[in-house]
């Protein structure tokens, strides 16, 4: 007669032709749809061929008596898990959605090797082992990764609540600990295997308690200020104003070879050198409609900031009245303050060509005739 | 049919086709063998890679040709080798000979001497490398810029070329011979490859970085050249010239270039081709000092249409030789040969007389403004934009009416 899984795959290829004719009759353009249920088809077909001619692939002994229940199994209580997390996912976020997904693709992969595995054979280790051989070079690296990634997450809670100073000296500590547990485990070879597990585990549950305690408590002061003054923003190019915006400033930079200009400020003069012209320059051209990367080098003993000027654009701002009117603002990007003999790079893109009506230039804030005229052609 | 007689007529069959497929085989290698041989003897060969014209190419070249010939030569040793083995030692039914495994000193004879010659290879590549990345006496720059699928050329400042206002121009790279000249090159899209055979080698053009190329002409010409990274649709049609002048051409070609916008003539066809340009051409394309009729300066905005954000600047457009990428040439045959076959010391001043309306290849560039996609494949569709938030790759159709075309090419060819 007909096996177990003929029956499924059949049905699987028999719904997946009533979708094609449906998506045929429902819609003008299959394209990607109509690929993929054929797609189905073919697939659900070949496996209905190959279980009917395998007998879904039994290998069991035909005269002996498999109905008996080999283990217990926890997956059809952790696929409930998932069914509960994606249920709540919908009505939550998209994180707790995906995750329920995951949990339950794993579990029901689980379940249905243990299920096949169980039934595999008469002999039951050899069961156990063939369901080892098949999850567990998935099951270990997933499960490390996991385990990994949980205690890095909850270190980097950890460090973003102690504030900087005893950050570096838990980062010394747990760097000393790691390093005497591989000393000790090196120097003594025959240490059992259950004190080196246990050392481990509780290393890793007092590294995840602690980002627990760290995750409740909040990131640090600072940190939270310097967020909600949009610190990541460099919007401040006017007068110095936040507490945290410009006190974080790198002093030397990497960028080298894709500058399009290096702005120096330097005896009260600000000019640009441009790679392969060898005077100082007081105008630079920018090539419209691409991003263009100026480095800012401040050569005085004061801190400054560079501006650029990038036009005016068009935006409909409310009056005290509540009615929407068009106003003009200026558009610019600037540096954070840049410590003496300090440099600082900046990228932005300008789409028009500049024109008497529409110049484009560089300045030092709070005195703006120290300037770089920006020609677009 | 007995059973012994259709074993016959299938194994009579079965020969005669193998007869028809060895013959086939043999007359396709001596093709594929003579087209190979005859190939190297075209003399219509602009992107010749041995005929360096350029201390930078020729710097190539002295690495290439010897490397070449011991190439060559090792390679005839090696084909010779293994088809005399072939025939000489080819199974006849023999018994296998003895098999030995192992010869020690054959060995490591075999591996010493071509890492040898790969060592010697190398001093002197390293040697070309250094030199051709050299930069610090560079005497000129140009900003090139790639997009899909066209050149962009701007040249900063230099006052000391009497560059006292930026020149953009497209298609055609000019420079004075004689200079080093620092290419500072970068895309807006995708990565493409500038490459001129005949004054150096290749350099991607990627975006968000600005990559160097040193280029230097000995005499004046034009030389062709290509982009060799495949950056979609249209890469094969992603041409360039560069155009070599004397120093003295060179800036007169830079005055031009710097020479105010001109108006067309009232009541002329070409006063009502600008028109047509300002409603249609100039959403994309700038024209440095064209106005509006109410006296406001014609902006084009090619971010608000174009996905790289640029189109070709057509300011002085008739002193350039092509367009559309240097896909055509805005020269007629008869005019471009005569450019490109003059002697080195005419042939600065047959570039800069540009293209007359005697000269203007009608044919290739009505068919642009009639329909861009169907001369040159370009993502132009309006149906298949969604990608591209709506925005053009390569210039699409604009439904112009002939006479549109007529009065726009009357126009363009005042942009001198």
């Amino acid at each position: 007669m007909f096996s177990t899984g003929f029956k499924y795959f059949f049905g699987v290829t028999v719904l997946s032709v009533v979708a094609l004719i449906m998506s045929v009759a429902l819609f003008e353009k299959l394209a990607l749809v109509g690929v993929a249920i054929s797609f189905l088809i073919a697939v659900g077909a070949l496996l209905a061929g190959l279980a009917a001619f395998t007998s879904d692939g039994t290998t069991r002994d035909a005269n002996t008596s498999t109905s008996e229940l080999v283990t217990q199994s926890m997956w059809p209580l952790i696929s409930a898990v998932g069914v509960v997390f994606l249920a709540l996912g919908l009505v939550t976020s998209s994180v707790v959605f995906f995750g329920g997904i995951v949990v339950l693709l794993a579990a029901l992969s689980e379940w249905m090797v243990q299920a096949w595995s169980e039934r595999a054979s008469t002999d039951l280790s050899h069961n156990t082992a063939a369901r080892k051989r098949l999850l567990n070079p998935i099951e270990f690296p997933v499960l490390a990764a996991v385990g990994l990634g949980v205690v890095i997450f909850s270190f980097s809670r950890i460090m973003l609540t102690v504030n900087k100073s005893t950050g570096a000296v838990l980062f010394i500590v747990a760097g000393a600990l790691v390093l005497v547990a591989g000393t000790l485990f090196a120097i003594k070879p025959n240490l059992k295997r259950s004190v080196g597990a246990a050392v481990c585990v509780l290393g890793a549950l007092g590294i995840v308690a602690g980002g627990v305690a760290g995750a409740v408590s909040g990131e640090r002061v600072e940190l939270v200020e310097a967020a909600a003054e949009g610190h990541f923003s460099h919007a401040e190019c006017g007068p110095e104003e936040s507490k945290y915006f410009d006190k974080l400033a790198e002093g030397t930079l990497s960028l080298r070879s894709n500058v399009s200009a290096i702005v120096v400020y330097q005896d009260g003069e600000l000019i640009a050198n441009v790679q392969g012209i060898n005077s100082p320059q007081k105008s630079i051209t920018v090539a419209r409609s691409n991003p263009t990367n100026i480095v800012f080098r401040n050569a005085t003993e004061g801190e400054f900031r560079l501006v650029a000027h990038l036009g005016h654009s068009v935006a409909s701002d409310k009056t005290a009245a509540g009615e929407s009117q068009d106003k003009s603002h200026q558009d610019t990007t600037c540096t954070q303050l840049v410590a003496p003999g300090a440099e600082q790079s900046m990228t932005f893109s300008i789409a028009k060509p500049s024109s008497a009506e529409n110049a484009y230039y560089l300045y030092i804030a709070g005195s703006e005739d120290k300037k770089i005229e920006m020609v677009v052609p | 049919m007995s059973r012994s007689r259709f074993d016959n007529l299938l194994s009579t069959s079965i020969a005669s086709v193998r007869v028809v497929l060895r013959k086939a085989f043999r007359s396709l290698v001596v093709f594929s063998g003579a087209s190979a041989v005859f190939a190297g003897c075209a003399k219509n060969a602009p992107q010749d890679t041995w005929q360096p014209k350029g201390p930078n190419s020729k710097i190539i070249d002295d690495l290439q040709q010897p490397v070449f010939a011991v190439a060559g030569i090792i390679g005839l040793i090696v084909a010779v080798t293994v088809i005399y083995t072939l025939i000489k030692y080819r199974d006849r039914g023999q018994p296998i000979p003895e098999q030995t495994h192992g010869k020690p000193a054959l060995e490591i004879t075999l591996t010493i001497i071509p890492a040898l010659i790969l060592a010697v290879v190398a001093v002197f590549t390293f040697g070309a490398i250094f030199k051709l990345a050299k930069t610090d006496d560079t005497e000129m720059i140009i900003n090139v810029t790639g997009q899909q699928w066209w050149w962009e050329y701007d040249y900063p400042v230099q006052n000391e070329f009497g560059i006292t206002q930026p020149i953009i121009t497209s298609g055609q790279l000019v420079m004075p011979v004689g200079t080093k000249v620092l290419l500072r090159e970068t895309s807006r899209d995708v990565i493409h490859s500038y490459w001129i055979p005949a004054l150096n080698g290749k350099r991607d053009a990627v975006p968000g970085r600005v990559q160097t190329l040193r280029l230097e002409a000995d005499e004046p010409g034009i030389f062709a050249g290509q982009c060799t990274e495949f950056c979609g649709l249209s890469h094969a049609n992603m041409r360039m010239e560069a155009v070599a002048l004397s120093k003295e051409d060179f800036a007169k070609w830079v005055a031009n270039q710097q020479a105010p916008y001109v108006s067309p003539a009232k009541d002329t066809l070409a006063k009502q081709g600008e028109e047509v340009f300002l409603n249609q051409c100039v959403r994309c394309h700038q024209v440095n000092g064209l106005a509006r009729a109410d006296g406001t300066p014609a902006i084009a905005a090619p971010d608000e249409n174009v996905w790289s954000g640029a189109a070709p600047n057509l300011s002085h457009l008739m002193s350039r030789n092509t367009f559309a990428g240097a896909m055509f040439d805005l020269l007629s045959k008869q005019c471009r040969d005569e450019v490109w076959n003059a002697p080195s010391d005419v042939v600065g001043a047959k570039y800069l007389a540009g293209v007359t309306e005697e000269c203007l290849n009608q044919k290739d560039l009505r068919a642009w403004l009639r329909n861009a996609p169907e001369v040159k494949p370009m993502y132009a569709n309006p149906a298949n934009l969604a990608v591209s938030n709506g925005k053009y790759r390569g210039m699409p159709y604009l439904a112009l009416s002939e006479d549109d075309i007529n009065k726009l090419v009357a126009y363009l060819v005042t942009l001198k």
